[in-house]
């Protein structure tokens, strides 16, 4: 069944239904494809239903916005890495984003606003960490993202509630 | 010329502010204080990205209860496409 393509996307009760449904179905073959796991993998488990609520977000959303472009692209990453069973450390990476943060802690008044080269201010690189595919983003961009981010986050927390609430009651 | 340039600038300005009322619009914390006063774009940012921080916490709190309320059916020999035909239209 081809899900519909609504015009309205960000109506609140269209959203929900279309995000119960994507979770339930990503759940549902999460389910399928491990099914001989045992008990002591319920960290996995948490891990993949974490997957699966993300993964539903962003298929949704679809291509439409740049955080959700950014979460697709991700897990099909992630799937293509796991498939060739790829151990990519990438240690240049870790020892430059260390190296950068050392260099700009401020001892003198730690009070002072954090100013990034470019001009942006510590509020507004700390959002750029927070919602994904923003980072190289104008600040127009940026808050319109988040907006969508914040209002599908919510929503998604909502259905996640009403299912534990409705499987703890079965 | 220069008056162009602030032109823009001012409707882009212009444009962030309405991005960043739209912001707190949606944050909890300005339904329960319906002040008309502004409230500074640096303090809405803060609390833009508690919020974010607060959701994503809820979401790996909830996915944590649904793991383990999905391990409990299975044990007892539900499955969950039986709630999803169930809940199709």
């Amino acid at each position: 069944m081809s899900p519909p393509q609504q015009p309205s996307s960000t109506n609140p009760n269209s959203l929900k239904i279309r995000l119960t449904h994507r979770f339930l179905h990503n759940l549902n073959n999460l389910n399928k494809k491990r099914s001989n796991l045992d008990n002591t993998q319920i960290h996995q488990r948490y891990n993949r239903v974490k997957l699966a609520a993300y993964a539903s977000m962003a298929h949704v959303v679809g291509s439409r916005r740049a955080w959700s472009r950014a979460i697709l692209w991700k897990i099909r990453n992630r799937k293509v890495s796991t498939r060739h069973k790829r151990v990519d450390h990438k240690p240049t990476n870790h020892h430059h984003a260390r190296s950068i943060k050392r260099r700009t802690t401020n001892h003198s008044n730690p009070k002072r606003e954090y100013v990034d080269p470019n001009g942006n201010s510590g509020q507004e690189v700390k959002l750029r960490k927070l919602v994904p595919g923003v980072e190289t983003m104008d600040a127009c961009g940026l808050l319109d993202e988040t907006a969508d981010y914040i209002k599908c986050l919510a929503t998604q927390v909502e259905v996640m509630r009403n299912l534990v609430d409705l499987f703890s009651t079965i | 010329m220069s008056s162009r340039r602030t032109r823009t600038t001012r409707t882009r300005e212009h444009d962030i502010d309405d991005l960043v009322s739209k912001l707190q619009a949606l944050l909890p914390s300005s339904s329960s204080s319906c002040k008309r006063t502004t409230v500074p774009s640096s303090k809405i940012l803060e609390e833009t990205c508690n919020y974010i921080k607060s959701l994503r916490r809820k979401g790996d709190n909830l996915g944590e209860r649904l793991s383990q309320l999905l391990d409990s059916m299975e044990n007892n020999g539900v499955d969950v496409s039986i709630i999803k035909d169930l809940l199709q239209p």
